[in-house]
């Protein structure tokens, strides 16, 4: 990973601090403090934490939802302020338009976006080509309360894909699907991000996630974030071969870099859990 | 479906109808009681005379006419009321104390600023029809998950763009419920609009289906006659209240 270092990252979060203050009570929360980090191109980087620690925030201000109280948020050399089509995110929830069909919803991008719009044609192109992708082709004309948890995360997934975004940002994307489809996606993820293409070619991600194993199954490098304010405690490199495979979770390098994350987290986590009930 | 089950929907009123005919014969010779055969014979009269159906289109016209003015205006002020913050701050209180004022109340004003033809019954009719449309409005882009609408800011989509492609197909259902309201009592105060303009123009003419009601009240003193006018209003707002349904049913696909 040495190559990383040398680069020029693609994009630099530089000492930045949240702070949400509640518009009634007035009440300051400090959501992070002082995060700094280099996102490189081509990069898959999983960012890990106990709940509350801020990494929402961290993602919605690459995304330019949310504006630091202070520090510095730059991509390709330019001040992230707004959001943009070549920042695209994946939410939690989905958020898909009801009343748009899946193939309007993965449309909406190239239809409406501000910069370089496309033409029918074209978007017709796209469009099928990013529903074969995630594997919705016969669902194209149903709205998404017509489909299961799965169909509607890849129908998010596509819908910022057929944007063709330089940048991918997914907020714990896998967390409300149950285990199998979960361990599928997670193979198609690395497959549509270009786990065969040189690094120039991939997309870089930014991917959020409360699973250990998901992210070393997933990412270059694990931010490993701790909580009070958060912060970012720890970056792991994580050396494993691609493309990857199922057996590679088998593995003792896998169990050892995902047992090392949980050491790093599991005091805190434990402190959340206590805090919760 | 069985004839039995298609009939079922007729047989309350066909029994009520019974009764009351039953009623005004017991009761005859008092003429304040309008007997079911009357009305059936004036409501023929009226209708092969081509009155009843030209008075309700001049009061279909004008509801119409006003409904399309609230609405449209209502829309424009409701969406930013809603989505810019100061400017719902600032006009709900004009709003709030406007709301309570009957249409009716503001019959003098129109007649004063638009006489008695059509623009003072559309001015009416427009002032009622105002409001449902309004809270509605208000109320449907409020509504909208914040959530669809980051996610089409992140797909670098302008803001007004959003407006047209996410607010307001989000807020289309609230929409058809305000507009369906508006044009109920779009309906109640073309009536009452009619009869107070009619009183103040006389009879003649075709004022709508409120003056023919006033005539009918006034001049000839014929209950059957008031009767089949408000049939006549009760069946074209039932048809436009079908279609308006019909226009939901079919926009809003994704709520079937
Ligand atoms: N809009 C907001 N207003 C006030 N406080 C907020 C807001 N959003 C987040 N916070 C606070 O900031 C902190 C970090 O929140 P954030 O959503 O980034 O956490 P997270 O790491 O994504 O948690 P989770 O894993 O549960 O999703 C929390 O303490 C939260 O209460
Ligand atoms: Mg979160």
């Amino acid at each position: 990973m040495e190559t990383l270092e040398k680069m020029t990252p693609k994009i630099c979060l530089g000492g930045i601090t949240k702070e949400y203050i509640a518009p009634r009570t007035g009440q300051r929360t400090l959501a992070i403090a002082d995060v700094s980090l280099d996102v490189f191109q081509g990069e898959f980087l999983c960012i890990v934490g106990p709940s509350g620690c801020g990494k929402s925030t961290i993602l919605n201000m690459i995304a330019g939802l949310a504006r630091p109280s202070r520090g510095e948020l730059v991509m390709d050399g330019k001040p992230i302020r707004d959001p943009g089509a070549e920042r695209g995110v994946v939410f939690q929830d989905y958020a898909l338009f009801p009343w748009k069909t899946v193939r309007e919803n993965i449309e909406f991008g190239p239809r409406y976006r501000t910069a370089g719009p496309l033409s029918a044609s074209e978007r017709d192109r796209i469009v099928r080509h990013y529903i074969d992708l995630v594997s919705l082709t016969g669902a194209e004309n149903k709205y998404p309360h017509e489909l299961s948890g799965g169909m509607r995360q890849r129908c998010a997934f596509a819908r910022a894909l057929a944007n063709e975004p330089e940048v991918l940002l997914m907020d714990e994307p896998f967390a409300a699907l149950d285990a199998q489809t979960r361990l599928i996606l997670q193979e198609e993820l690395l497959r549509i991000w270009g786990e065969e293409l040189p690094r120039a070619a991939r997309k870089t991600v930014v991917f959020i996630t409360h699973g250990i194993d998901e992210a070393v199954y997933l990412a270059d490098r694990v931010a490993v974030m701790s909580n009070n304010p958060g912060h970012i405690k720890t970056i792991m490199t994580v050396d494993l071969p691609r493309p990857r495979r199922e057996s590679l979770r088998a593995t003792a390098e896998f169990q050892k870099l995902a047992d090392a994350i949980w050491q790093l987290i599991r005091h805190e986590a434990y402190e959340a859990t206590i805090d919760r009930h | 479906m069985s004839l039995h089950l298609r009939l079922r929907p007729f047989i309350l009123p066909l029994l009520l109808l019974a009764l009351w005919q039953i009623a005004a014969m017991a009761y005859a010779q008092t003429s304040r009681m309008p007997v079911p055969g009357d009305v059936l014979t004036m409501g023929w009269t009226l209708v092969s005379s081509g009155e009843l159906p030209l008075a309700l289109l001049q009061s279909l016209k004008r509801v119409l006419l006003g409904f399309a003015c609230a609405a449209s205006l209502a829309l424009v002020v409701g969406t930013a009321m809603a989505a810019f913050e100061p400017i719902g701050r600032n006009l709900d209180p004009i709003v709030e104390s406007f709301r309570p004022i009957a249409p009716i109340a503001l019959l003098p004003l129109a007649i004063l600023w638009f006489g008695t033809g059509t623009p003072a019954a559309a001015f009416i009719v427009g002032y009622a029809a105002f409001f449902p449309m309004l809270v509605n409005t208000i109320h449907g882009v409020r509504s909208i998950d914040q959530g669809v609408i980051r996610a089409a800011r992140t797909l670098g989509v302008s803001r007004f763009t959003i407006l047209r492609t996410v607010v307001l197909p989000g807020a289309l259902p609230n929409l058809f419920v305000g507009a369906r309201l508006a044009l109920g009592v779009a309906w109640t105060s073309i009536i009452a609009a009619e009869l107070a303009v009619g009183a103040k123009a006389g009879g003649g003419g075709s004022g709508g289906i409120g003056q023919m009601m006033f005539v009918f009240y006034a001049y000839s003193v014929d209950l059957s006659g008031i009767i089949v006018c408000m049939i006549g209003v009760g069946l074209v707002a039932l048809i436009i209240d079908r279609g308006v349904r019909a226009l939901e049913f079919w926009m809003l696909p994704w709520k079937r």
